[in-house]
């Protein structure tokens, strides 16, 4: 059994899917499908250019517009975790909360901005709404065994690898970092700082004070959806808890500065 | 007849000034809407399908009520883009079943465009057909003479570049002494994929497939017949494949040369083994340059060329040692409201306008086509006749 490697540049990232399976030309054209769904997402979400749907939604505010179901469930999703995180992840740039920012018609699906001095910012979601699309194209497609990662912060393992127990992540270079074993589930790790003209930096911002995150911590999800535990990623990363609503299938660990990591009890509030 | 009845006078050119009032000035880049629904059938959810879709969706008042594909995994797609959207398998039971589509948008593989476009057509509706119109000129003229024998509906062949913002601005351009007399062009695609579709590989089927040259080169030569109002009269070309050794013989890197009737040359070049450059349209004149790449476009002037009066205002871009004016669409208005550089780039994708000016000529009928039958016709053509150049490694001549 060979594999093919594709990959495309989205999201300020480089995205790869390796998908296993005989028939390579096929495998190609169906990685090259889900590197399109990628390309679609960027098109849609990102928040540097002016032909995205979020420039669109802010253009045309208050009017809601119809969108695909995928697109309709990533602002669901975002709309729920900022909830259930009590505002520790909050994609909504400005003083309104997402919750207020953003008006959902699931009737219609149909969405809309509450204001043009509304704008959002999916970096902490969309990579892995991207990487949950590739994934689906390729399931959609027949393939059984594929690994698909946005910047290897974001990831999904369908199926394993040939004669494998699933696919193999570490959290990290060091001797006893975590090792995942992922197969059908998607991960997301997410750092509060970031190193830029040789300094160590906050890029993670806290919404709830709107400053930056100064602690040396990173965390890791695991779970059904990488779309979710990219949201649950930052989210936790902010708030340092596990949500009492996540059900126990999903795996959390946090680093902290000495670099440390340690699943998080799924009993805690 | 000598007596002219005064309220129906007053009616008809009341009507008539109340159709030149009701018709909205467009902001040059911003959203589009229109003044009533339009229920819009859309057949082909494929890639292409699956785009326009998603731009229909951002089109105040365009209503997709129906999808349609022969693969029901499409159509199952068509129907998670679009909401509410009734689902098909065959066209001619869409058109049986949905009376009330004012509009069909064919965006099949290209060679199964002339019956989707004739039954709809004949149905009554309006519709628009991507480019190319069609893999033959058989196929294509047919196509066109069932557009012409529709009176009353708008028919639209999809070539984005004539609804392009940016492209028109351009054009205005290109008739003045900013551009003057046209030394020569070239046109290019780069992008490494593959080509291929996991399932219905139609576009590596020789039988069916115009090319690289036809299928996209058609799109952006059609630019340069735009812009210069005139068609080539022959193309020479040839192509390889130099990358997907995949036992296709659809050639993957192709070149033409195409010729006009007073001796000018465009020469175009598309290939799926490199990305380097992407795509773009480059016209020469004896007094500057363009260069479109579809979401932006600039001007570089020669050194000698009179200094137009907005120049100074002008944003510049920096191509090594050329110096690009940027074009922007509304750029006056933007200008007076301190917003230049919000202008840069389209706001929305070039079939987002294309699909928009369709569907503004079928709400105000006196609005022109922005590419007709005739002249999707025209591109149509020299595509195929550029890629039976490409395939036989033999100059073709371009007959009408």
């Amino acid at each position: 059994m060979g594999a093919v490697r594709v990959a495309t540049l989205a999201m300020g990232t480089r995205f790869e899917l390796v998908i296993t399976g005989d028939d390579e030309p096929r495998l190609r054209a169906i990685g090259e499908a889900a590197v399109e769904r990628i390309e679609e997402a960027h098109r849609a979400f990102t928040r540097f250019d002016n032909d995205s749907l979020l420039a669109h939604l802010r253009r045309t505010a208050p009017k809601l517009t119809a969108v695909d179901a995928d697109q309709f469930a990533l602002f669901t999703d975002a709309v729920a975790v900022t909830r259930l995180s009590a505002g520790g992840f909050d994609p909504s740039l400005g003083r309104r909360s997402l919750d207020t920012a953003l008006i959902l018609e699931p009737a219609t699906r149909r969405v809309g901005l509450a204001g043009p001095d509304t704008a959002l910012d999916f970096g902490a979601i969309a990579k892995g709404h991207a990487v949950d699309l590739a994934v689906a194209t390729l399931k959609e497609a027949g393939v059984t065994a594929a690994f698909v990662h946005g910047g290897t912060s974001s990831g999904f393992g369908l199926g394993t690898p040939p004669g494998q127990t699933g696919w193999r992540v570490s959290l990290g270079r060091m001797p006893g970092d975590p090792i995942l074993d992922l197969r059908d589930q998607g991960f997301s790790v997410a750092g509060a700082l970031s190193i830029r003209a040789g300094s160590r930096r906050g890029h993670t911002i806290n919404p709830r004070t709107g400053r930056a995150l100064r602690a040396d911590r990173r965390v890791a999800v695991v779970g059904p959806s990488a779309r979710l535990a990219d949201a649950w990623s930052t989210a936790v990363l902010v708030t340092g808890r596990r949500p009492q609503s996540l059900p126990d299938h999903w795996r959390i660990w946090q680093c902290d500065a000495h670099h440390r990591w340690i699943e998080m009890a799924r009993t805690a509030g | 007849m000598t007596h002219v009845d005064r309220r129906g006078f007053l009616l008809q050119t009341g009507g008539s000034i109340a159709g030149i009032a009701l018709l909205p000035e467009l902001d040059a880049i911003g959203p589009r809407s229109l003044p009533e629904p339009k229920a819009i059938g859309v057949v082909g959810i494929g890639r292409h399908g699956r785009a326009i879709l998603a731009d229909l969706a951002k089109i105040e008042g365009a209503k997709v009520v129906a999808v349609c594909d022969t693969n029901a995994a499409r159509a199952k797609v068509g129907q998670e883009r679009a909401a509410g959207a009734e689902s098909f398998d065959d066209y001619r039971t869409m058109l049986d079943k949905r009376r009330d589509l004012d509009a069909v948008i064919v965006a099949t593989p290209t060679h199964r465009h002339r019956a989707v476009v004739e039954d709809s057509l004949a149905a009554n509706k309006h519709v628009y057909c991507e480019a190319p119109l069609a893999h033959t000129v058989e196929d294509a003229r047919a196509i066109a003479a069932a557009a012409e024998a529709a009176p009353g509906r708008i028919f639209m062949a999809g070539f984005q570049g004539r609804s392009n913002p940016i492209y028109q601005l351009a054009r205005t351009f290109y008739r003045t002494d900013a551009f003057r007399d046209f030394v020569g062009g070239s046109a290019h695609f780069h992008r490494k994929t593959t080509w291929r579709f996991p399932t219905d590989n139609w576009r590596l089927d020789p039988e069916v497939s115009v090319g690289l040259v036809g299928e996209i080169g058609a799109q952006q030569l059609d630019v340069i017949h735009w812009f210069r109002n005139q068609t080539p009269v022959a193309v020479a070309g040839t192509g390889s494949v130099a990358l997907h050794k995949d036992g296709r013989t659809v050639p993957d890197t192709v070149h033409a040369q195409l010729q006009f009737a007073d001796g000018s040359v465009v020469t175009y070049e598309a290939s799926l083994a490199n990305s380097f450059g992407n795509q773009h349209e480059v016209l020469r004149g004896t007094n500057g340059t363009f260069n479109l790449s579809w979401t932006h476009g600039w001007m570089f002037k020669e050194v000698d060329a009179t200094t137009l009066g907005w120049e100074v205002y002008a944003l510049r871009q920096q191509f090594h040692q050329d110096e690009g004016i940027i074009l922007i669409a509304d750029a006056t208005k933007l200008a007076a409201q301190g917003q230049l550089k919000a202008g840069i780039g389209l706001p929305y994708s070039p079939l987002y306008y294309a699909l928009a000016d369709f569907l503004r000529s079928v709400s105000f009928p006196n609005v022109p086509v922005a590419c007709n039958a005739k002249e999707g016709l025209k591109a149509t053509i020299v595509g195929i006749k550029a890629n039976q150049a490409v395939v036989g490694r033999t100059p073709v001549s371009i007959e009408l």
